[in-house]
């Protein structure tokens, strides 16, 4: 059995690196973005699988097992809610605790007034941003962690202790996760490391989204800057957590930093410019990303066309797959196209008719992989993500 | 007896500039030591591979979580 399993897993490898390199491998690959629907397939609820990461873990190779996939991120739920209540982080909304179980982990964005991070502070985080983040983020996150200066507490001290024993331990499972992945069921990790952009971190999680959008009018010397400062720091964590052997992508988050959400003129002179030379460095050392455009990304596919051949894999959400492919196509992997919607509400002769006309479309020179346009939830029927893999294996045939 | 390798003194960060990977530098942490009777570059790799941990744990909980 664990021949037949490393075999597969060879197979599996081989084709989902191929297609990857934008060639063309045995036939073409599937790796769904499943995220709470491994919940929905295994019997469990949201809640479980997002505070208790192994029950994650063991839905996630249920789902590898019974599906003829060929590759899965290990964990999708990967916000583990344990990790985050030991922090006292104050942003997640939790199934079973606020959410009713059976809805997926929100992340809460601060009110304009209560951002993490003031209008005042730009020169504060430009100057330090890893001080900062000790300093004068985290203690406005946190629950339970104190300024410098405040009198200090027994639960500033756990919040540091449990969130960081947690995190080891959080992270170093997934070795075992993927182990038991290739072993149990020959299934390949889909990616290895994390990326996200300097726009995204200071929407995201410094000033929210609709203070960032006023920061964008009003001081964009300040924001270009920002981004600048903290563009180091998180191209050192992608080039620190890629993958070693330079097989798997890292997997780039892409959340609102697209016309419309902002300018185009932003996106000309903030984002792309202090984006693009990270994802030159990252490839520099010989690993690919994978663009996970949520969202439409259509007035901005002729900047990524700039991006060294190879470099990304484009995973399509709301962009029109067949124009995707014919700006990016010669250059670039691409991934997704099966509208969610269709996967939750469709019928399984549609989901099959979809995948079809992709693989039609976009798959014939290789270079594709199969996939849903977004995360998997646990919306999605079961007899629909069938139809996908089924129809892929069918028709998906070189 | 070989003498004790003694590290070659980086140069100090600028003051409020932390760079990647680095939330203690060995140069501020270096004085705090005695004289060093042993390897000085054992102890600073190791002072800064666990410090590059703290350093992930700030970094990570922005990014990925």
């Amino acid at each position: 059995m664990a021949k037949d399993m490393e075999k597969l897993y060879a197979e599996r490898f081989k084709r989902y690196v191929t297609a990857m390199r934008n060639e063309k491998p045995d036939r073409v690959p599937i790796r769904p973005f499943v995220a709470e629907f491994v919940a929905t397939y295994a019997g469990y609820t949201c809640q479980q699988v997002t505070q208790d990461y192994e029950m994650a873990f063991a839905a996630t190779r249920k789902c590898a097992a019974d599906f003829d996939w060929d590759a899965v991120v290990p964990n999708m739920v990967y916000g583990w809610s344990g990790l985050t209540q030991a922090i006292g982080l104050k942003y997640y909304a939790v199934p079973g605790v606020d959410l009713s179980v059976n809805t997926g982990f929100q992340y809460k964005e601060p009110s304009e007034e209560d951002a993490f991070m003031k209008v005042d502070e730009y020169d504060a985080l430009i100057a330090d941003p890893t001080g900062f983040l000790f300093n004068v983020w985290l203690p406005r996150v946190s629950t339970d962690v104190r300024a410098p200066g405040e009198p200090n507490t027994f639960r500033n001290n756990l919040s540091f202790l449990k969130g960081g024993m947690a995190m080891l331990q959080y992270f170093m499972a997934f070795g075992t996760q993927v182990a038991r992945l290739r072993q149990e069921s020959g299934t390949v990790s889909a990616i290895a490391g994390m990326f996200k952009s300097p726009l995204d971190i200071l929407a995201d999680k410094l000033r929210g989204y609709i203070n960032l959008c006023w920061d964008l009018m009003e001081r964009p010397k300040k924001v270009r800057a920002a981004c600048e400062a903290l563009a180091p720091h998180l191209t050192h964590l992608a080039v620190t957590s890629a993958d070693p052997t330079k097989n798997l992508p890292l997997g780039f988050w892409m959340h609102r930093t697209c016309t419309p959400f902002i300018t185009r003129e932003h996106f000309e002179n903030i984002h792309w410019p202090t984006l693009k030379p990270m994802l030159q460095e990252v490839w520099k050392h010989g690993n690919q990303v994978l663009f996970y455009a949520e969202g439409k990304w259509g007035p901005h596919l002729a900047r990524f066309a700039e991006l060294p051949e190879g470099s990304i894999v484009f995973h399509c959400d709301r962009d029109d797959i067949f124009e995707v492919h014919r700006i990016l196509g010669h250059k670039f992997c691409i991934s997704g196209g099966v509208p969610n919607g269709l996967l939750s509400f469709g019928k399984p002769h549609e989901v099959r008719e979809c995948c079809k006309k992709i693989i039609d479309g976009v798959a014939r020179d290789g270079g594709y992989i199969m996939d849903s346009s977004a995360i998997v939830q646990n919306d999605a029927k079961i007899e629909n993500m069938r139809a996908m893999t089924d129809a892929t294996r069918e028709y998906g045939v070189y | 007896m070989a003498r004790p390798k003694k590290a070659a003194r980086a140069k100090a960060p600028a003051p409020g500039k932390r760079p990647p990977g680095v939330c203690v530098p060995w140069e501020e942490k270096e004085k705090e030591f005695p004289p060093m009777t042993g390897d000085q570059e054992l102890v600073r790799r190791v002072w800064q591979d666990v410090d590059g941990l703290a350093y992930m744990y700030i970094w990570h909980c922005v990014l990925s979580f």
